[in-house]
């Protein structure tokens, strides 16, 4: 198969076939873990559960300050590697021309999109960090032992995703350029096909577990 | 038989004139500088080449972009250079004339004639006849004792537009009507007319191919995407794209991947040796490039949408088909599940 055959395969019906399987995952593993079928909480609530699980959503980000200097004294590198790697990847994903034209045709609207220069910032930033966070989770004693193939296989996808974006715009090195952009679509439709039930999937469950977290603190009518 | 040089000076052509299209083409080839005495030499004795050009299904674009290569041969000189022994197109004779001195340049010239074909060759059905002959007769008949096989056009090179989806004629390219012999490809619709030139220069003046790249295309003019090569690109990596045809931005030089250009994926040299003695080019004119050298261009169909959009459109629509068969199969089997253990309790 020649270059611009296997573009148009990754960018048609693979493209295609991997927002379905995204969607259809995501709403599949949404509704199992909805109905997983926690037992009936019979006691009567010290709080307002509702309240607090949309408070949890909208403020637990800046509330995790509260805990900053004590939490960052033992965890310092995943919080600026963390921090860098998410703004990074996330406005990659969505800020940068080429992928903000594509979220128009997704969600109907057009992103703002970022000059080249900042897009290069972000994705230097992401993939450094991502190579720290990766490098930390391999020698810290506790982070190494919760760790899985699962987090070393999406680390590595996430960085060749990256990694192979940066090279691409910054290619000049003649007609190879269509694998390079080859290379880069496959393995983001890898990582979307993969998203789903990895446990980068967190970024849909964050929302559920935040939600959930903030109506049990309602409910037992505690601070935090 | 006239060479080149003669030629130049029988237009009223100066050696100077002669001595710029000789290193014009050396450069243009990619040839080291010193190369070119070795070029001028051989335009300087050799005789001019001969040509069979044949026609297929086609719209004759690729022979007036031929004619007009004026960037580096005049079109006078080089409609006297090639000895064009056969071409529908350009030749006076007409009907079994036309085909009798095609007969007759095939037996004199027996592997000595360069074969190039323009448009795409129909080996099942008759859709394309010359003088009783299917167009893939012809081309067998041709290719037969040819010094060389060039396929000008996108059509002879890929299928181009008679090849698009649903191919109602069973169009192919003319390397797979002539398996097993080496073709170059000029794609393009049309080419660059100096590349087909540069391309017969080169095969005259050092008796071989120039390199061509795994599709048989001359590396030197499709080595390189037109994305690498453009003088918009400073305004891709800038983030500031056109937002429709010859808008305020468009004047302004933004990039038209917007607008759907298709120069990441193209390789050609229209950005460098550009059209009409060097003039202009589609994406100077501000029209994106849609990727016309490539294969089955017609069939990537999202001309006008940018190139990183799913062809077939994903909205709203498509997301909901999506959630809904996630949700129905994630409903479905926790209600299995705990059917399942309602009947173990």
């Amino acid at each position: 198969m020649i270059d611009v055959e296997f573009y148009d395969f990754v960018r048609g019906p693979l493209l295609e076939f991997a927002l379905y399987f995204f969607f259809a995952g995501i709403a599949y593993r949404f509704l199992r873990v909805l109905l997983l079928g926690l037992p009936k909480d019979y006691a009567k609530p010290k709080g307002n559960p509702l309240a607090k699980a949309i408070e949890k959503i909208a403020l637990k980000p800046t509330q995790g300050w509260r805990f900053f200097m004590e939490v960052f004294a033992h965890r310092g590198i995943q919080y600026i590697g963390g921090f860098l790697f998410h703004v990074g990847f996330l406005g990659l994903t969505f800020f940068v021309p080429q992928h903000a034209f594509l979220w128009k045709e997704i969600i109907g609207f057009e992103p703002p999109y970022m000059p080249q220069l900042v897009a290069d910032i972000l994705a230097y930033s992401a993939l450094f960090s991502l190579f720290a966070l990766t490098v930390h989770r391999v020698f810290n004693p506790v982070l190494k032992l919760l760790t899985g193939k699962d987090e070393y296989f999406a680390n590595i996808l996430i960085g060749i995703v990256i990694f192979t974006g940066l090279f691409a715009t910054r290619w000049s090195g003649g007609g190879l350029y269509v694998w390079m952009l080859n290379l880069h679509m496959l393995s983001a439709v890898i990582l979307i096909i993969y998203i789903p039930f990895s446990r980068l999937s967190h970024f849909v469950y964050y929302f559920l577990s935040v939600f959930f977290y903030g109506w049990n603190v309602g409910k037992r009518g505690v601070s935090f | 038989m006239n060479t080149l040089s003669e030629i130049f000076r029988k237009r009223g052509y100066s050696r100077r004139d002669f001595l710029k299209f000789a290193s014009l083409t050396t450069a243009l080839l990619g040839l080291p500088p010193s190369m070119f005495p070795e070029i001028v030499h051989a335009l300087e004795t050799k005789p001019k080449p001969v040509v069979i050009w044949l026609e297929f299904q086609d719209c004759a674009g690729c022979s007036e972009s031929f004619i007009r290569s004026t960037t580096i041969m005049p079109t006078e000189v080089l409609l006297d250079f090639i000895s064009l022994e056969y071409h529908e197109t350009l030749m006076a004779p007409a009907g079994e004339y036309a085909e009798e001195s095609k007969k007759e340049a095939m037996e004199r010239y027996k592997g000595k004639y360069i074969l190039v074909v323009e448009g795409s060759v129909t080996p099942n059905g008759v859709y394309c006849t010359v003088g009783g002959k299917s167009n893939y007769e012809l081309l067998k008949e041709a290719a037969e004792n040819t010094a060389a096989v060039v396929s000008v056009g996108s059509c002879a090179s890929w299928g181009g537009i008679p090849k698009a989806e649903p191919n109602p004629t069973g169009a192919v390219p003319v390397y797979e009507a002539l398996k097993g012999k080496q073709v170059v490809n000029i794609p393009g619709c049309p080419p660059i007319g100096d590349v087909m030139v540069a391309t017969i220069v080169h095969f005259l003046a050092l008796g071989k191919l120039p390199p061509l790249d795994n599709l048989g295309r001359p590396k030197t003019f499709y080595g390189q995407t037109i994305h690498d090569r453009c003088y918009r690109r400073a305004f891709y990596n800038a983030g500031k794209f056109a937002e429709s045809f010859d808008d305020e931005k468009a004047r302004n030089g933004y990039c038209l991947y917007k607008v759907g250009c298709k120069g990441p994926i193209t390789r050609n040299a229209c950005p460098t040796i550009r059209w009409n003695g060097g003039l202009s080019f589609p994406i100077q004119s501000g029209h994106p490039c849609f990727g016309c050298s490539e294969p089955d261009f017609w069939d990537r169909g999202f001309i006008y949408r940018p190139l990183s959009v799913v062809e077939t459109g994903f909205g709203v629509e498509k997301i909901a088909a999506g959630v809904a068969v996630g949700a129905a199969a994630g409903a479905g089997i926790a209600w299995i599940n705990k059917k399942l253990r309602g009947g173990k309790k």
